[in-house]
């Protein structure tokens, strides 16, 4: 913790940002060099050339990169592979990368748990890759110094070869990665320069999209079993409402269908051998609910207001489960591989020792894949019926039973000097806690408790504003709460930055120019802010009948700035163009930024358009793509990215900090046009007609 | 017994001729690239072609489709190299790519209809593909790199 988060934390009533910090540097992990050596006893994910935990490189010379972490559309695997490639000095062509089974390496998160989040796909992962490549390289040359005789200084490794320039002798990697992984590995193996890179930088394709444009890429939804049958859930509709009990008949009538299981008081599962009968199956079951429902939380005297928000990944929640004797193997498109373990145990009856977890790809996670129910309830299944299950949840239990965004409601107030000189602010929000059912051990403990998430943007923000204080009030509600792409700073961000752009109309100030004199202190950020200011034209007339709005919001160690360009005709808003900047540290592949950074805008306009989950009687109104409308092709406006680095800032967060200036610029920029200050989301519930 | 022609290949189907075709194709054929993602025709996951016209296979009824042509994304071009799959390659369109299947299906019956689509007739034709990931700027992008190709 620096000291600007203590001073923050000396003035604020409800704040102890102690684990806000746990994002970017989890409590927990060694200071120095990270844990790359294999684990002594038996190992999950051991196999021939496992040089180092992170790397198996087999006699053909193909290198195996273990990751924790998924690939859920961002590039990641590929990013891993380039670091991998050029650290141990191979070509990308013979890298593969795969997710580990649970094991210690993997757990370097702040739980000692696998699982990816917090936009660390690449952050953290990358020098504990960089480090154990440069370890394999180091035995892989030794190993071929021994097998040639000749001192290990004069051998080089390149493009997978390890030649010994004074003779021509060279052998391949692949023929000495089993002697080599018979070596221990040095401490502190020599790292590779900056300048020495050949991959690491460049935009670099991915390695899955051949596979993902010919419908090759399995996803959980894909994986088929001999002898498998075909679940899906049907699940209490009430939030928070056990099932009293069911009536199966009508469902077991279905052609197709072999049996309706029970999952605890959650629902049932619909069991037979084809999805379509399965489904149908769901459909004839009838659940009964108890009466009881918790009341829905209500929050009054709020000036903005953001809804709940679903993930709707358009791949619904799955597993695949099949139990042999005292073990089990689960197929999940999974953020968190030792909860799926430790669920799968649980709904199998085996211990967790005895499941491996295959990650598959997943289509969309956005951090709801962090939630394992699902695997449990297809272990349960399993189990039940005695064969491979897979257990899907249709649409419409993937609406109803979300693990939602809260909706928030923040009061803020400025102060303002003689001048207009924003002197001190005053922000106080109030909703769900996202941590506090499913990681209570993450809630901050000091004077009170704080969910790290609830200020996330706010407190840690890089604005010098004078004083300042920020409050976060939990409110109760049935609905699940968890983490949505970008978190806090989705909610955050929204509140501050059109709340700054108030300030800035009531002072007859430049919304930039008081967003510049808010950064001054700071080139870096600064840098970003006027980055997207220029490029986007912003001080210059816009094209006819267009408006500006900016916003800027760090969250994962990468400060991103926003202009958005916004027309309204007839009340009609039309988004044309979204100008980024970002400054992520060092790139490892900067095509898979400007991706991200576009799949950012179009995942916060999306929200910032259209997005609300309601409730009525304890019950999730929306159900499908229908009710929730979510951003299509004719809405999406033109996304233009630059990438700023500063030397010596290490990889920054990738996959979320582009989301959360997305709806306050659009909504500055729709005050720029019509002078209408929208307070609330979604902003197509507001009437723009003059 | 229902008999229809998939990617080229006669096929007998023994279902309930109620039965959707995406989940004939998924569950009984083993065709997994057509995807399931609302079952009310209101992502386009599942598109495949119907007599070389883009459908969503989630409204497709098995008893009506007897005779009928089907192609899925497996069948678009035997080795996956159609001018569409080669710009989606060239413009690294997908990220997740779990709604790619039925972007690239919807795509190249627009591009068979109308060679060289204007953005308009591009978001006309696209509309129905909802990704989450937010790849619109490429799929569009893309379309131009095929009608060009």
């Amino acid at each position: 913790m620096d000291r600007r988060h203590l001073l923050k934390a000396a003035g604020a009533a409800l704040l102890v940002p102690v684990l806000a910090e746990a994002q970017q540097a989890p409590p927990g992990s060694p200071p120095g060099p990270p844990p790359t050596a294999i684990p002594p006893g038996e190992s999950p994910n051991a196999g021939p050339g496992r040089v180092t935990a992170f790397l198996r490189i087999g006699a053909d010379g193909r290198v195996t990169v273990l990751t924790p972490i998924l690939e859920m559309g961002q590039g990641t695997h590929t990013a891993h592979a380039q670091i991998v490639a050029d650290e141990l000095g191979v070509p990308l062509s013979a890298v593969t990368v795969e997710v580990a089974q649970p094991e210690g390496p993997f757990r370097y998160t702040p739980v000692n748990e696998q699982y990816a989040g917090a936009s660390w796909g690449v952050r953290l992962i990358q020098p504990r890759l960089r480090r154990a490549a440069a370890q394999a390289r180091a035995v892989l040359v030794e190993a071929a110094a021994q097998r040639l005789g000749v001192p290990a200084g004069s051998l080089t490794l390149a493009e997978g070869r390890i030649t010994h320039a004074a003779s021509g002798r060279s052998l391949a990697v692949g023929e000495v990665a089993e002697a080599a992984a018979a070596l221990p590995l040095p401490e502190q193996p020599r790292l590779q320069p900056a300048a020495e890179r050949r991959l690491v930088g460049q935009p670099v394709p991915r390695l899955d999209v051949p596979a993902k444009t010919r419908g090759a890429a399995v996803f959980g939804q894909d994986v088929r079993l001999p002898g498998m049958l075909q679940a899906v859930a049907k699940l209490s509709p009430a939030h928070g409402a056990a099932m009293a009990g069911f009536d199966a008949a009508p469902a077991r009538a279905v052609r197709g269908v072999v049996d309706v299981v029970p999952l605890g008081t959650r629902g049932v599962a619909v069991v037979a051998t084809d999805t379509w009968a399965a489904l149908k199956g769901a459909e004839a079951v009838v659940i009964r609910v108890e009466a009881a429902l918790r009341a829905a939380a209500r929050v009054v005297d709020a000036t903005y207001e953001v809804p709940a928000l679903a993930h709707a990944p358009l791949e619904t929640d799955n597993c695949t489960v099949r139990i042999q004797g005292d073990a089990a193997e689960a197929w999940a498109p999974t953020q968190h591989q030792d909860w799926v373990r430790a669920a799968v145990a649980k709904g199998a009856g085996v211990a967790p020792e005895k499941v491996r977890v295959h990650t598959t790809f997943a289509g969309g996670a956005f951090g709801r894949r962090l939630m394992v129910e699902v695997a449990e309830q297809a272990a349960m299944v399993a189990r039940a019926v005695g064969r491979p299950v897979k257990l899907t949840w249709p649409r419409e239990e993937e609406f109803a039973q979300g693990y939602y965004r809260p909706a928030h409601a923040c009061r803020l107030r400025a102060a303002l000097d003689a001048q207009g000189k924003l002197t001190g602010l005053w922000f106080r929000s109030a909703g769900q806690s996202v941590m506090g059912d499913y990681r209570p051990g993450f809630m901050a403990r000091g004077p009170a408790i704080l969910d790290p998430f609830a200020l996330q943007a706010v407190t840690d923000t890089p604005y010098r504003f004078g004083a300042f204080r920020s409050e976060w009030v939990r409110t109760e509600g049935p609905a699940k709460s968890w983490l949505w792409r970008s978190v806090g700073g989705s909610q955050n961000a929204f509140f501050l930055e059109c709340f700054l752009d108030e300030v800035a109309a009531a002072t007859g100030q430049d919304p930039y120019a008081l967003r510049r004199a808010l950064l001054a202190h700071d080139p870096r950020r600064l840098r970003v802010l006027q980055t997207a200011a220029e490029t986007s034209g912003w001080g210059t007339p816009a094209p006819a009948g267009r408006h500006r709005g900016i916003a800027f919001c760090e969250i994962y160690d990468s400060p991103v700035a926003q202009v958005a360009e916004v027309s309204v005709e007839r009340g009609t808003l039309r988004v044309h163009r979204v100008t980024v900047a970002i400054d992520c540290g060092e790139v490892v592949n900067p095509g898979q930024v400007t991706a991200q950074m576009e799949g950012s805008v179009a995942w916060g306009l999306s929200a910032a358009l259209h997005e609300a989950v309601t409730l009525r009687e304890g019950r999730t109104e929306q159900r499908n793509f229908d009710a929730y409308p979510i951003l299509r092709m004719e809405e999406a406006p033109v996304v233009e990215t630059h990438i700023l680095t500063t030397p010596g800032v290490p990889v920054g967060g990738v996959g979320e900090p582009g989301v959360p200036p997305v709806a306050p610029a659009v909504a500055n920029a729709i005050f720029a046009a019509t002078g209408k200050r929208l307070r609330s989301l979604p902003l197509l519930q507001h009437d723009l007609r003059a | 017994m229902i008999e229809l022609v998939v990617n080229g290949e006669a096929r007998r189907l023994d279902l309930d001729p109620d039965m959707p075709l995406l989940w004939a194709l998924r569950d009984h054929l083993g065709l997994t690239g057509t995807k399931y993602g609302c079952g009310i025709a209101q992502c386009g996951a599942c598109t495949v072609h119907l007599d070389g016209a883009a459908a969503r296979a989630c409204q497709l009824r098995l008893g009506d489709l007897a005779g009928k042509r089907i192609t899925t994304i497996e069948g678009l071009h035997p080795a996956g190299d159609h001018k569409v799959q080669r710009a989606w390659v060239a413009q690294q369109v997908p990220q997740c790519g779990f709604c790619q299947s039925g972007q690239i299906m919807g795509a190249a019956a627009l591009l068979a209809a109308t060679p060289k689509p204007s953005d308009a007739e591009i978001d006309a034709a696209m509309a129905g593909h909802l990704c989450r990931c937010g790849t619109y700027q490429r799929v569009r992008a893309a379309i131009h790199a095929a009608a060009q190709g």
